[in-house]
């Protein structure tokens, strides 16, 4: 096949594209623009969710600078790669904001808790699917993969994400349910997000070949920077964290911390 | 009235004439944005944005010019700082536990879809400037001049970034998603 016959087999292709409706946008915009001689509400989903973001950092912001210095001394945390996880204080304080949950900051995961509902709708609508051998060819850094449990295999999702530096997200599904997701592992270079987690219920240092590794169960809040957008979730689920070099690796999953940690130190360079 | 005329009088203020313009290119922006997100809310709320945005700067735009460019090039840059945006993703993550959408049976769509869908994974797994450009000529068939100003490219660059982009997607093609050029030769 010739280039112009694959230039003319992709247009054909793209021409066939079937895109969902397009919505009234004119209509939303004009709405939008007659208030816009008095002051503009938080009208788009991204308003509301900057705004909520907004929120929750001041919330949390104010209970830091709001500590008397003799317990903020008390605060600690780990960094663990570009992750930073302060520690729960002696009575946590509720995992939720305390006015009005959004509906955006329900607990999420890739991992999901034993009663959240599937999840591959959602792994569906995430960009960025590839092969896992693409996703070695795009990245710049060693795709590893865990060799633990036997019989484990190759992630069953492969996504590339690009936040400021491109994030490797690995899924496995789960055998006897293929609706749910078993375990998933990411990959996220320096540079590109950083994370804060606040006060886990429960968290535990621990190591990673001899690496300095934590381990969290949820709820907590999760912050998720890039210099451009912060936004606050909830997450439940096991988490284990550790870095090696550039690399953090985040790994989610429901097997208990001995497991886990078998599963972070089995991790091998792609055959 | 025309294009032209329709751009000066809205840049003087004049929503009513910002209306119908809006609904001569929100097809458009809306499809780039959807192409570039994979989220038909995401696409939305971004063309909404786009235009808002437009209609801010318009004073700024010569109406010489076609506009269509100009606003797929503002969606364009407000998709890809969403992309880019770690909230995008935790949102994505958030919705999957609102939408309980039906999964797709691949059975339930037409063979040309799947095979649209197809070639929509595999340009996913290009760059984001390669991604724009096969959007921009392909998807939505704009000429290479057009593409250019969308781009805020020279059309050579539209030429030469096509090309490669074209070069890149055979091999992805090739191998991962060989049927789409296995119907080819059937033809």
């Amino acid at each position: 096949m010739n280039e112009m016959d694959f230039e003319t087999r992709i247009g054909s292709l793209a021409g066939q594209m079937d895109y969902p409706r397009t919505p009234d946008i004119a209509g939303d915009v004009m709405r939008r623009l007659r208030p816009r001689i008095g002051p503009r509400p938080f009208g788009s989903a991204q308003g509301k969710r900057l705004a909520w973001s907004l929120t929750l950092v001041l919330v949390l912001c104010s209970s830091l600078v709001l500590i008397p210095p003799a317990r903020a001394a008390l605060i600690e945390f780990i960094q663990i790669g570009i992750v930073r996880i302060f520690k729960p204080e002696a009575t946590p304080p509720p995992p939720a904001p305390v006015r009005g949950t959004p509906t955006t900051l329900i607990p999420v995961t890739v991992t999901p808790a034993p009663t959240a509902q599937p999840l591959l709708p959602f792994l569906d609508r995430i960009l960025g699917e590839t092969s896992l051998e693409n996703a070695a060819a795009r990245v710049n850094f060693p795709v590893r993969v865990p060799a633990y449990p036997s019989g484990l295999g190759r992630p069953d999702r492969v996504f590339v994400q690009e936040v400021n530096g491109e994030m490797l997200v690995l899924v496995w599904l789960d055998p006897q349910d293929p609706s749910k997701v078993r375990m998933s592992l990411h990959t996220i270079p320096a540079g590109s997000w950083a994370i804060t987690k606040f006060a886990p219920t429960v968290i535990e240092e621990t190591t990673v070949n001899g690496l300095p590794a934590a381990w969290a169960t949820g709820p907590y809040l999760l912050l998720l920077e890039n210099g451009e957008v912060e936004l606050t979730r909830l997450v439940e689920g096991h988490i284990l964290i550790w870095a090696d070099g550039d690399l953090t690796y985040r790994l989610e999953t429901d097997l208990p911390l001995e497991e886990a940690l078998k599963v972070a130190e089995s991790l091998q360079p792609l055959p | 009235m025309d294009e032209p005329t329709l751009i000066r009088r809205a840049a003087n203020g004049d929503a009513a004439a910002w209306e119908p313009l809006v609904l001569a290119h929100q097809q458009a922006v809306f499809r780039l944005s959807y192409l570039l997100l994979g989220d038909p809310d995401e696409a939305d709320d971004i063309a909404q944005e786009t235009f808002l945005r437009a209609w801010k700067y318009l004073h700024r735009f010569d109406p010489a010019r076609p506009l269509r460019p100009w606003l797929l090039s503002i969606a364009s840059r407000l998709a890809s700082n969403r992309r880019r945006s770690a909230g995008r993703y935790a949102a994505a993550l958030a919705r999957a536990f609102r939408s309980q959408l039906p999964p797709s049976s691949v059975e339930e769509k037409s063979l040309r879809q799947t095979e649209a869908d197809g070639l929509w994974k595999a340009v996913q797994a290009l760059n984001a400037s390669d991604q724009k450009v096969v959007y921009l000529r392909y998807f939505l068939e704009l000429s290479v001049a057009e593409t250019a100003q969308a781009l805020q490219i020279a059309e050579g660059t539209v030429k030469s970034r096509s090309n490669r982009a074209l070069e890149k997607l055979r091999k992805i093609i090739q191998r991962d998603f060989p049927l789409l050029l296995k119907d080819m030769t059937h033809e």
